[in-house]
């Protein structure tokens, strides 16, 4: 409610901005209560050696951390996650993009290219995992007796984490390839008109008017990729086996918070591995702000 | 517009899909999370239970239970399925956040954290005036697992012991006789080397790194070696007699009688038995079922004791009992003992027995369980006369789990036994000293 008496358009701009904000509170309040308020829990949590059922923590300063950093299964686990990282993003971003402009011209079929496409991302990564288990399966699996092969694609402990990433990449695909569609219909026609006028290849027009004007959209993606692949944990739970002897070379930062914080009840630990995570990420991303206004245009 | 179009089509499959996917699990065995509720005679007074259990082998029959104990009380009953991984995930989360099931199994791995924490339904007097349940008719070593401070905080609900599962028909292809209660573990290694053929088609044996209850705890206790001490202080790895013990496994390693440790991750012990790849295991009781409903294990498997230590002759059985357990602060922890009471009754454990669920725990009744598959089971039975309880603490899953890794490390060629044996030693000494803090 503006106070009388103010000239009009302070009234409307308070108005506009108590709109806004209400507009807004049902996103904040949720990601206050789910996020923001666990994100101080955990930080807190990981200078504890936590009791059963939360009850009777200790305070043990940065003893958690000291062990984190001397701990070479952490160590090990952050070079898996990373491993994982350089081949699910480039991979997934890439792909998607070429499919993304395939699909983006007139052909037959279109709409059930897209949909087929999409469709993993929709499934339940439980039900995906399963089938890729058994895909992968080195004595039952479909790879292994299509191609007469005797590769262990989850259990040999140098490509368990290759092929994690593949069903990765898979089930990510399509909604890369969506927003990249989204972005893709927002560059005017002329451009291409033009070029085609000036003589320009179809793939010479993709680098120079597709790429740049798809800038934006490319960087969005790989913003949320990176994050999303340094989360990585339910493909590595459901496909690897705890008697599986790829694990501790496939296992990444949050399986291992899950094991800590989940199996082993040691909730302080646990916390701790994950805010080690959500540092690196932090910078991780930080950087990427920095080094995007070398290559994002925006118009 | 178009991307409109898109999205609108991506939903709508979307949607189709999802549903699709949720139709298809429900049918089998193997689903996580089924929730169905018995609600079948008397006009009850409106309470129902939530019923927590992990293993969807036993659904079928605990179902039937429970809908007799609606019948006989009038009190509603909700079962809900949650594999073991989760199950526990579950259980923490709901003791934390005051919301555990009114009534659920409980496991010597974990009782003594739940026990200490005040998070079971004290039973103790409700016992003492309880007509239908009286210790004495169940085995002393089950109450142990499930009494702190000597208060009763679970009802017994089964007892398990180990057996030998053999392939007749490898037996036979190979021109060996049966396994009988006779054999020694020595026997057991002779057979498997004959039983594997060097195509990698077929294997003598299984037992996977985690297979402790069921696999090499047994060796263990067969030549006098143990796990844990008796004032769960020290770890019995580095005893000479567990490492002994310990070689008999790492010959089965070495001399590739068994599936790369590769196989039997990706597939699992049971499942290589019964797909015909392995000609023997070591099961526990609680496998019956599966092996019974089974087609391929029903028509060619049989079982037997397990094998005798050549020197000692010793026969034991590891063996271990799920409670029935009630929250200590459930809304209706009156009902939740009215269900307890029932299922430890002679009644329910009978039930328990000819359904073939379980072997009960209850005094009397194994008769009834050795008739409901067309199995062996007699010689479950028989390895009832020597038996020692499964190893625990108050953390044993933590130094399990971690024993099961550095045991990995020998199936990958990695360590010796006599290493991982100490390892093992050193990591579980260090997770019981802090236990004692």
């Amino acid at each position: 409610m503006a106070k009388r008496g103010k000239p009009a358009h302070t009234g409307r701009r308070r108005s506009e901005f108590l709109w806004g904000w209400l507009f807004i509170l049902p996103t904040v309040i949720g990601l206050i209560i789910l996020n923001i308020i666990p994100i101080f829990q955990t930080v807190y949590q990981s200078f504890f050696k936590t009791g059963d059922f939360g009850k009777g923590n200790i305070f043990i300063g940065f003893e958690n951390y000291t062990k984190v950093f001397g701990d070479a299964e952490i160590w090990q686990a952050l070079i898996n996650t990373f491993k994982y990282a350089i081949i699910e993003v480039p991979f997934s971003i890439i792909l998607a993009l070429v499919l993304a402009v395939l699909l983006n011209r007139k052909m037959k079929g279109r709409s059930v290219y897209r949909t087929v496409i999409f469709l993993p991302m929709v499934a339940a990564p439980a039900a995906v995992a399963m089938v890729w288990r058994w895909l992968f399966n080195s004595d039952f699996g479909l790879l292994n007796n299509i191609f007469h092969l005797n590769v262990k694609w989850i259990s040999d402990p140098k490509i368990a984490v290759y092929s994690i990433a593949v069903i990765g990449v898979w089930s990510i695909l399509g909604y890369n390839m969506v927003l990249f569609l989204s972005g893709l219909q927002e560059i005017p026609h002329d451009y291409y008109e033009a070029a085609e006028l000036d003589g320009a290849t179809g793939i010479k027009s993709f680098f120079h008017i597709t790429v740049p004007l798809l800038s934006p959209t490319i960087f969005f993606v790989l913003v949320t990729r990176v994050i999303g692949s340094l989360q990585v944990f339910d493909l590595i739970y459901m496909v690897m086996d705890k008697s599986n002897p790829a694990l501790e070379k496939t296992q990444s930062l949050v399986y291992l918070f899950y094991k800590y914080a989940f199996i082993n009840k040691n909730m302080g630990y646990g916390a701790t591995i994950v805010v080690v995570l959500l540092v690196i990420t932090m910078i991780i991303t930080a950087l990427q702000m920095i080094g995007q206004k070398k290559w994002v245009f925006y118009n | 517009m178009k991307f409109k179009k898109v999205m609108a089509l991506v939903l709508a499959s979307a949607m189709v899909f999802s549903m699709a996917a949720c139709g298809g699990g429900s049918g089998s065995s193997g689903g996580t999370n089924k929730e169905d509720s018995a609600d079948s005679g008397k006009s009850g007074d409106g309470v129902e239970l939530s019923v927590s259990i992990w293993d969807p082998n036993q659904e079928p029959g605990i179902k039937e239970i429970l809908a007799d104990f609606t019948e006989e009380t009038g009190i509603k009953t909700k079962l809900t399925v949650v594999k073991w991984d989760e199950y526990w995930t579950m259980l923490e989360a709901g003791a934390q956040g005051g919301s555990l099931p009114d009534v659920f199994w409980m496991h010597s791995n974990e009782s003594e954290r739940y026990m200490s924490n005040d998070m079971l339904l004290d039973l103790t007097d409700k016992i003492a005036e309880s007509d239908k349940i009286d210790p004495e008719n169940y085995p002393e070593d089950i109450w142990g697992l499930y009494t702190y401070d000597d208060k009763y905080y679970a009802v017994p609900k089964d007892v398990d012991t180990i057996a030998l599962w053999y392939n007749k028909k490898m037996f036979d292809e190979a021109g060996l006789a049966y396994p009988t209660s006779d054999w020694t573990w020595d026997d057991v290694s002779e057979a498997a080397k004959k039983l594997t053929k060097d195509d990698g088609s077929q294997y003598g044996l299984a037992v996977r790194n985690d297979n402790n209850q069921a696999g090499y705890y047994n060796l263990i206790y067969d030549n006098g070696g143990y796990i844990i001490n008796e004032d769960k202080t020290k770890s019995g790895w580095d005893d000479p007699k567990t490492m002994e013990a310990m070689q008999t496994l790492e010959g089965w390693i070495k001399d590739g009688v068994m599936p790369s440790i590769e196989t039997m991750s990706e597939n699992g012990e049971d499942v290589l038995f019964q797909s015909g790849k392995v000609a023997m295991v070591l099961q526990g009781s609680w496998m019956v079922a599966a092996y019974r409903d089974n087609e391929y294990t029903a028509a060619n498997c049989d079982l037997v004791e397990l094998p005798k230590n050549a020197e000692t002759g010793r026969r034991a059985s590891v063996y271990n009992g799920l409670g029935w357990a009630a929250s200590a602060n459930g809304k209706h922890t009156e009902e939740a003992w009215k269900l307890l009471e029932y299922l430890g009754s002679k009644e329910a454990q009978q039930k328990q027995a000819e359904l073939g669920v379980t072997m009960s725990a209850y005094k009397g009744t194994s008769d009834a369980w050795a008739k409901s598959a067309d199995f062996n089971l007699q010689a479950y039975l028989n390895m009832m006369d020597d038996m020692e309880i499964r190893p625990y603490s108050k953390t044993t899953v933590t130094w399990e789990n971690e024993d099961n890794e550095i045991l990995k490390s020998v199936y990958m060629g990695e360590k010796t036994m006599e290493e991982a044996c100490k390892a093992m030693a050193d990591q579980m000494n260090e997770k019981l000293a802090e236990e004692g803090n």
